[in-house]
């Protein structure tokens, strides 16, 4: 007990090893990470496990593991078409919005008059205000056989048939660049507005001409803006299925289009998550890809 | 005196009855009150719905109906679990009614002593190509511009006419059960019969180009924007512009007019089966069948709706038109759907 007694005060007197601090960047991040694990990893689990099963198990206790989705896929050339032309579109919505873009952006980024800033930057949000359904029927509008460009042409004497601009890719990429160039403008801007202009001076000081001391300061500067911005593009454009559905017709077919299709008048789940399982796959590899050109060209430094 | 005194503990703890009181209130209430969920159509009929024969269905049987519009209904039901489905009554066309019963989502066959306006219904509402009741159908042929010089369709063979190459319109037949219906036609026409697959792809082919659209209600702004002079449609899309002067009219082809049925029916694991068997029901009388189909131009299935002449003269509600009505066979459709999905898809892609 005596032993006990003298220890005590002892035990009071040495600091306890103090547990280390959970960083309050962790608390912050925490909300983020539940909602990233609640409304992507656990629906994306969920939906890979279904493509690999011969049924719904909520529906049928009796179902078993299966591969025939995938090789349903594979077996046929239709859904090679598809997936290729999901991914063209989403290539060449990414690239136009981005040549769009990126002249609109820094023009935003340098202007120095706040009033002409706060313009353009209304200019550019404005669309997003209306919904992807009116934005694309407006489109319809304009680029439908009896729409307004057309009509106008025919009633010029300019042509005689209508235009082929819409019920095809050509219509279908018009419409999404107009819906997904304010994200490619948004992100490029802040990228660019953060780049010192006096690199770019000093190049043409040393007797750069305007264009190579853009492509050579400015551009591989600008870099992760041009990163960011298309993998937000591209993302949205490959998942899209709104606009290609009203604007593609019969000549358009994408994988959300199938996926969209299976769920919801063939009702097999199976094989919509197999066809979303094989088009994030196949989307991480370009990214991946695209990440690793973007990181050679931006030299040492990489995209950081 | 102590007593009375109005003490900080008092006003929070009546302040937190009173709240819990409020809150709590509507639940207390609801839970008295027997819910019923159901599907239904938004547009025309939503309206007239929602405004006038849900409440009143409401009233008479003392509960709320809880109606979603939001289309597609069977992925939803699907999702839900068995025991306790999102729906008690599923209102859908017909083929997605077989599609249901396969996946167990309905009952195979209605309790009809539950259901006592079926005895006044035309037999084509609950016969054997029906999985519940067809409480409406309207009639799908041809819908046409009157205005760019047609002549007026009379058979399935007028749509292929080479003069309306880019100009008529069907529907991505995947998705859309009128382009389902009119692929079994053109095997009808072309071929053996409504089963005969290869004339039907060839008929399908030799109608390119044609402009295919996903919803019915899409066709109708097409023909109204004068995008198409042709369209395949049911009757209901082109009447409900009766009287408004727009330039288009419907035919009726004499090979004869396939139905898109109107199907109500009942999940197994519904809660309230009583309730949703008076509202099929309710869905089946006189009063409200007319007041439905005078709204949206669609036939009645109950022989004893008396409606208004030029809804009379138009609809099929007399047993010689009805007899005019093709159903088709959705059982051996969807169990060929995939198979069809993909040759009709890549037949008129590009």
């Amino acid at each position: 007990m005596a032993s006990l007694a003298d220890a005590l005060p002892a035990t009071r007197l040495t600091p306890r090893p103090r547990r280390p601090a959970v960083s309050p960047i962790a608390w912050l991040v925490g909300p983020a990470l539940l909602l990233f694990v609640i409304f992507f990893v656990l629906p994306f689990a969920v939906m890979a496990v279904l493509s690999l099963l011969s049924g719904n198990p909520a529906q049928n206790p009796n179902v078993y593991l299966t591969s025939r989705h995938y090789v349903r896929f594979a077996g046929d050339d239709l859904y090679w078409d598809a997936l290729w032309s999901t991914l063209r579109i989403g290539i060449v919505t990414t690239l136009a919005s981005l040549l769009v873009g990126y002249p609109l952006a820094h023009w935003m980024a340098r202007m120095k008059s706040r009033l002409g800033h706060a313009l353009l930057l209304m200019a550019v949000i404005a669309p997003m205000l209306t919904g992807i359904v009116v934005r694309t029927f407006a489109w319809m509008t304009i680029l439908q056989d009896k729409g307004v460009i057309n009509t106008t042409l025919i009633g010029l004497g300019l042509i005689e048939k209508p235009l082929p601009l819409m019920y095809n890719e050509f219509g279908t990429v018009v419409a999404l660049v107009h819906i997904y160039v304010p994200f490619m403008v948004l992100t490029l801007t802040g990228v660019i507005g953060r780049i010192d202009e006096r690199l770019e001076q000093a190049a043409r000081n040393l007797g750069a001409s305007r264009l190579r001391a853009f492509a050579e300061v400015t551009l591989p500067l600008s870099l992760p803006g041009i990163f960011a911005g298309s993998l937000l593009v591209f993302a949205l454009s490959i998942s899209a299925y709104v606009t290609p559905f009203l604007m593609g017709g019969t000549n358009v077919l994408t994988l959300p289009m199938l996926i969209y299709q299976q769920v919801s008048s063939s009702f097999n789940l199976g094989f919509a998550g197999a066809l979303g399982v094989i088009l994030l796959a196949v989307s991480l590899l370009v990214v991946i890809a695209y990440n690793h050109v973007l990181a050679r060209f931006s030299g040492p430094e990489g995209l950081t | 005196m102590t007593a009375n005194r109005l003490t900080r503990r008092a006003v929070l703890s009546a302040g937190a009855a009173a709240a819990l009181a409020t809150i709590g209130a509507p639940v207390i209430l609801h839970a008295q009150t027997a819910t019923l969920k159901i599907t239904t159509w938004g547009g025309k009929w939503g309206d007239i719905m929602k405004a006038e024969l849900l409440p009143a269905f409401e009233k008479e049987f003392k509960c709320t109906v809880s109606a979603d519009q939001a289309f597609p209904f069977v992925p939803k039901l699907q999702a839900s679990p068995k025991s306790n489905p999102v729906y008690d009554v599923l209102h859908t066309n017909s083929n997605e009614q077989w599609s249901s019963l396969d996946l167990g989502l309905v009952e195979a066959r209605l309790d009809h002593k539950k259901i006592p306006n079926l005895a006044d219904v035309y037999p084509y509402a609950i016969s054997d190509k029906i999985v519940g009741v067809s409480i409406f159908t309207s009639a799908i042929g041809l819908g046409y511009r009157t205005d760019k010089g047609l002549k007026k369709p009379t058979s399935w063979k007028d749509f292929a006419d080479p003069a309306l190459a880019g100009m008529r319109g069907g529907y991505i037949i995947p998705v859309n059960s009128l382009g389902q219906c009119h692929l079994m036609m053109l095997g009808k026409i072309y071929g053996k019969g409504f089963t005969d697959l290869d004339a039907a792809y060839k008929a399908l082919e030799a109608l390119k180009p044609i402009k295919l659209v996903d919803f019915t209600g899409q066709m109708e702004k097409m023909l109204l924007a004068g995008e198409v002079n042709m369209g395949v449609i049911h009757d209901s899309g082109v009447l409900r512009y009766e009287g408004q002067n727009q330039p288009i009219d419907f035919a009726i082809p004499s090979e004869g007019v396939m139905a898109l049925e109107q199907v109500l029916n009942v999940t197994p694991g519904s809660k309230v089966k009583e309730l949703a068997y008076a509202y099929i029901d309710y869905m089946l009388r006189p009063d409200v069948q007319k007041k439905l189909a005078e709204t949206v131009w669609y036939s009645p299935s109950n022989k004893k709706v008396k409606l208004a002449p030029k809804y009379d003269a138009r609809l099929f509600n007399t047993e010689a038109k009805v007899a005019q009505l093709i159903q088709p066979d959705w059982k051996w459709y969807n169990a060929r759907k995939d198979e069809i999905d993909t040759r009709v898809t890549r037949l008129l892609k590009g």
